[in-house]
């Protein structure tokens, strides 16, 4: 039997439906997380957060703090003038500007809950009691909340340097979009707006830096999705070499973009550590939490789509205003989340001309930065809403107007207004897969009953394509300078014949020891339990920044794939000697290497004994280490794309919103772990339904935080989301080595829009349409309070 | 969100918890579930310098029935009421009210005196107190007292209760016969403290309403009772015309709150909504004429 046919008879450890070999651990409380690291003689960190919005900071009397029980140290912006360096995130966008991040606010605050002075104290107790104790006298300066107002010319400033408050501006082009729109017979147009909203992992951010005194080096555990990207920036603000400071990510309760970004209290607890000698550590609370750790969306978007009179799309214009908040967030800028719609809003659509007009304004409130999704939640919403409206007014079904523009599989690849380039993806594919799962004809069959006995139901349809698993030809923040596109692997077989793949990635909830696993078990011939992933350590691999963009199981499975397969051959060829057999003879599974055919075979502990302890067992050159490392680089990336469908009922009285059904049906390329794949989507979907009918941040005009606990920023539980169900589509493979596309975000990409269109698909009959996100029942009673004036 | 350093006292008893109040001059609070005060002190919005921990006093969580009420003590938690069967038989409405009470973590901890001392405006027992006519029973240094939950809500998270004083049980006379009732509630999650809701009870008489009782929640300062409409629906039988005339009422009479999860207008409209459904839902469970 030939290798290749023996590989393909056993069992397949990718696609295998594997429980989470991380969950044991993670489920009965053995999971180690950083706020679990108990260092002896470690000091407890609180901050003094500003209560103003902007504000200038005049004289801070930190006497009382200093005096107060427990106490060791109070620092302010001053104190660490000569030691830190402050990093901007830098971008080769044209008139970009890069905010200054610093581990303390620095002559001004420019939001509410901006970290003004630390206190380090024997515990957390004390530095609160003694933050209280801190004078700080504010000079109170205009208020720039409101996107709009800031984007003026004469509004008042919150980086006086920049000259503006308009930290970008950018313009995406593709033909004669107003000729085009002028000629369109039928154009539908609205104003969109997607609100603030907030990660919140079920842990908080935390970071612990413990200090080496023999070494001058730190130890940075923190709650981090990016710790190679965190040892990098700490090694710059600090001016230390890359070896003195290792970071580490060890079990992270969720993130979701908001633990993607270094963040000033994470610069604070390690020049604090440094500067100390002391190990210091910072546990976030619930209010930190709402206050300061990046938000996401928060954007208005003017569109207007035009069509042919059979409802084909031809032109699509859309200015978008992002409030970004107050800084350029580390290292991805604050183009991210607002360049991102403009750059996904055609869509899975052939719209030969587009424009796409977008600002990113900075207002005095906590910064935006990455959140599952990026871009695309808002973009999916608007497009799709337009999709609707659009076949509304032509008399088209909904499911019919997306197969007439959808980019038809002889376009591919295909590249949109904006200039990202669609490989083939199931886009039509999903669509239908999602419309005969959820029984689409039989739904508007009742709906039409319903609709008789007075009630409200609607059904939303919502599709969209997204980049995944991008490469080192893009950039996953606009212009951004840093590399995101490779991963390395570097996979060891020990003297014990075990088996170590150490990654850059950081898995934090995507249970990516088990997908890992398998893929190096699979091209390894290993057994899937004697492999161990490390991942979440700077010093695990050389570089690599960690996970976030729906990257890791591309780049870091072709890495593994790579790897993998290059120790494999070198566990055949030491083997080859032992069994004196030619390698090609030779397959190795379940831990073995055996002669095809035969019952012969040594397992990978003998090998390994051969190769590293046994003396003269094996010729010199067979004798090299069991290991390899390899970098993978998708060059470009791909395209996942998905459809989704909800059907929901509004109670005609009371307008409660309940989502009755939900179907997913999404194109993943090749399927590591369907169970992993069908966790992703139901926890992303159920994000999605956050955005759409819950989740919101609400600033004043003054910039107060009004969202700063959990009481006032509702959240769906488990009794607000329907039972899920996902149908996978594996369409045509990818060129990525494995055929994987990303599939991490895509969750909460469809679902804000799908819930909208059947919301808004529900009150049809009063003319109402839904152009603002979240939907709550106080927004629909004052739009049909409206609509019956 | 950690407190300010606070004393701790283990009472014993009704008596010892009463003597700690009173010797620490107004600056005590008693701890029962910790449902409500704990996050207050974590906000640091309430900062005591002694904690009165009553949950091992014996005999202070009971559900008993007397002749002609039923007494319930303060300490009993709302799991039990929510599963009693004295109050599933005598009270349905409280059983059922007690579902929309936060979650069942919460509802295994939470008492009936903290969530009538702590009277937040949107919760459910301090309505049911004011709908089945409760009398709250308090002990202080001085003796003990006797409140109509009538005139116990004096305000939000304010009720009428010295700084020194206990509430230690509260007496719930039982309902006549042929009472239908009902419960219901929007809030904007399950668990949620309610935007609005109500609570009815109707005890017809000959085929008529000869009492009917309307309490409601989420909607002013303090739970209320619908007296407009109840006095609208006395001596009648339901109508459609009814209900009408009694939502119209409720709506004239409530002055409820803005916030970040309702607007004062839409739980004005809620509340006519619920008020609505729970008329008809009790008449049909009083086994009157459909309406
Ligand atoms: C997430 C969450 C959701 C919730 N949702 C709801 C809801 O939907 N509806 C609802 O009604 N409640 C809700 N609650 C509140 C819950 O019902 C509490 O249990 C209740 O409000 C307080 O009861 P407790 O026993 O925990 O009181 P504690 O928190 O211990 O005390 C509350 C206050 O009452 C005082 N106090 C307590 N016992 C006495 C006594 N015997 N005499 C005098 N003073 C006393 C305390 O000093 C304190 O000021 C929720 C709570 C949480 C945390």
């Amino acid at each position: 039997m030939t290798e290749q046919a023996d590989l393909d008879l056993r069992p397949k450890l990718i696609g295998a439906r594997i429980k989470r070999t991380e969950d044991p651990r993670l489920l009965t409380g053995l999971g180690n997380f950083v706020d679990d690291r108990q260092v002896a003689g470690v000091l407890h960190v609180a901050f003094r957060r500003s209560d103003h919005a902007h504000a200038r900071i005049g004289p801070i009397d930190t006497a009382a703090a200093q005096a107060a029980p427990g106490v060791t140290a109070v620092f302010t912006a001053a104190d660490f003038e000569k030691t830190v360096k402050p990093l901007r995130a830098t971008s080769r966008m044209k008139g970009y500007y890069a905010t200054p991040i610093r581990p303390l606010a620095h002559d001004k605050v420019r939001y509410v809950g901006e970290p003004i002075a630390g206190i380090i104290a024997e515990s957390r107790y004390f530095a609160e009691d003694a933050a209280e104790r801190i004078a700080i006298a504010f000079e109170p300066l205009p208020h720039v909340a409101d996107p709009a107002e800031a984007a003026q010319r004469g509004a008042s400033l919150l980086h006086e340097e920049a000259g503006t408050n308009v930290l970008v501006a950018r313009e995406f082009k593709r033909g004669d979009v107003d000729a085009a729109l002028a000629a369109a017979p039928v154009r539908v147009k609205a104003r969109f707006r997607m609100r603030r909203r907030t990660p919140l992992a079920l842990e908080p951010r935390a970071c612990v830096a413990e200090y080496d005194r023999s070494r001058d080096a730190l130890t940075f555990y923190s709650t981090t999705q990016v710790p190679g990207i965190i040892r990098d920036s700490i090694a710059e603000a600090l001016d230390l070499p890359g070896h003195r400071i290792r970071v580490i990510a060890p079990d992270v309760g969720g993130a979701f973009g908001g633990k993607a970004s270094l963040y000033p209290e994470e610069i604070f607890v390690c020049a604090a550590a440094h500067q100390l000698r002391r190990p210091v550590k910072w546990t976030s609370d619930r209010m930190e939490d709402f206050a300061a750790t990046g938000q996401a969306f928060d954007e208005i978007i003017e569109a207007e789509l035009g069509f042919d009179r059979d409802g084909r799309a031809l032109a699509l214009a859309a200015d978008v205003v992002g409030d970004v908040g107050a800084y350029s967030i580390y290292p991805w800028t604050a183009a991210l989340e607002p360049v991102q719609v403009v750059s996904f809003l055609p869509g899975p659509y052939r719209i030969e001309h587009y424009r796409g007009r977008v600002q990113a304004v900075a207002t005095a409130k906590a910064p935006t930065g990455p959140y599952r999704g990026v871009g695309r939640p808002t973009a999916t919403f608007v497009t799709e809403r337009l999709m609707d409206m659009a076949a509304a007014h032509l008399g088209l079904d909904p499911k019919e107007i997306r197969l007439r523009n959808f980019v038809r599989a002889e376009d591919f690849p295909y590249r949109i207004g904006s200039g990202i380039q669609w490989d083939r993806s199931g886009f039509a594919e999903c669509l239908t897969a999602a419309c005969d799962r959820i029984d689409y004809a039989g739904l508007r069959q009742r709906q039409v009953q319903v609709r008789t006995a007075g009630k409200y139901f609607g059904i939303g349809i919502a599709s969209y394509a997204e980049l995944t698993g991008i490469g080192s030809r893009i950039s996953v923040a606009p212009g951004m300078p840093i590399n995101t596109g490779t991963e390395t692997a570097t996979v060891t077989v020990d003297s014990t014949g075990a088996v170590t793949a150490a990654f850059g990635i950081a898995s934090h909830g995507q249970g990516l020891e088990t997908t890992l696993a398998q893929v190096i078990a699979e091209h390894l011939g290993a057994r899937l339990e004697d492999v161990r992933i490390v991942h979440g350590d700077s010093a695990a691999v050389a570089g690599g920044s960690g996970t976030y963009a729906s990257r890791s199981m591309v780049l870091a499975g072709g890495a593994a794939t790579l790897a993998a397969t290059a120790v494999r051959e070198k566990l055949v060829n030491a083997a080859a000697h032992l069994l004196e057999t030619a390698p090609g003879d030779l397959v190795a599974r379940d831990g073995r290497v055996t002669v095809a055919g035969t019952d012969r075979w040594v397992t990978f502990r003998e090998v390994a004994r051969a190769v590293y302890a046994e003396m003269g067992r094996l010729p010199h050159e067979a004798r090299g280490e069991l290991a390899a490392s390899k970098t993978y680089d998708p060059v470009f990336g791909t395209t996942t794309s998905a459809t989704h469908i909800a059907a929901v009922e509004i109670d005609p009285a009371t307008l409660e919103i309940k989502i009755e059904r939900f179907v997913v049906a999404e194109d993943c390329g090749r399927i590591v772990n369907p169970l992993i794949v069908d966790g992703q989507v139901h926890g992303g979907v159920a994000q999605g339904i956050g955005a759409a009918l819950y989740e919101e941040i609400v600033y004043d005009v003054e910039g107060q935080l009004h969202t700063g606990s959990l009481v006032d920023y509702l959240v769906p539980s488990a009794c607000e989301i329907p039972p899920l169900e996902v149908v996978h589509i594996e369409s045509e493979s990818p060129t990525t080595l494995g055929g994987f596309r990303g599939m991490g975000e895509g969750g909460t990409i469809g679902a804000p829009a799908a819930v909208a269109n059947a919301v808004a698909d529900a009150l049809a009959p009063l003319g109402i349409e839904i152009n603002e996100l979240p939907v709550t029942p106080e927004r629909l009673f004052r739009l049909l309070s409206a609509a019956r004036k | 969100m950690k407190p300010v350093a606070f004393d701790y006292v283990l009472a014993e008893s009704i008596d010892t918890t009463v003597a700690a109040l009173a010797a620490a001059g107004g600056e005590a609070k008693i701890l029962a579930g910790g449902q409500s005060l704990v996050p207050m002190l974590n906000f640091r919005l309430l900062r005591p310098a002694i904690l009165v921990d009553i949950n091992r006093i014996p005999d202070l969580a009971f559900i008993d029935e007397r002749a002609d009420h039923i007494a319930i003590g303060a300490l009993t938690r709302h799991y039990r009421l929510e599963t009693s069967p004295i109050i599933a038989e005598h009270f349905p409405v409280v059983a059922e009210a007690m579902r929309h009470v936060a979650h069942l973590a919460i509802r295994n901890r939470g008492t009936i005196g903290g969530s009538l001392s702590h009277a937040d405006p949107a919760a459910e027992l301090p309505m049911l107190a004011l709908l089945l006519d409760a009398t709250l029973h308090v002990v202080s240094p001085t003796g003990p007292r006797a409140i109509a939950a009538w005139d116990f809500f004096l305000g939000p998270l304010t009720v009428d209760l010295a700084a020194d004083e206990m509430l230690t049980r509260v007496t719930i006379p039982k309902l006549p016969p042929v009472t239908g009732w009902s419960f219901v509630e929007v809030a904007r999650r399950t668990g949620d403290f309610a935007l609005a809701a109500v609570a009815v009870t109707l005890t017809l008489r000959d085929g008529l309403i000869g009492e009917a009782r309307i309490a409601m929640t989420g909607i002013d300062e303090t739970p209320k009772r619908a007296d407009e409409a109840e006095a609208l629906l006395a001596g009648r039988k339901l109508t459609a015309d009814l209900i009408d005339a009694a939502i119209a009422a409720v709506r004239a009479n409530v002055n409820p709150p803005t916030d970040l999860h309702a607007s004062s207008d839409y739980r004005r409209h809620l509340i006519g909504v619920l008020t609505g459904r729970a008329l008809a839902d009790a008449w049909r469970r009083a086994g009157g004429e459909k309406p």
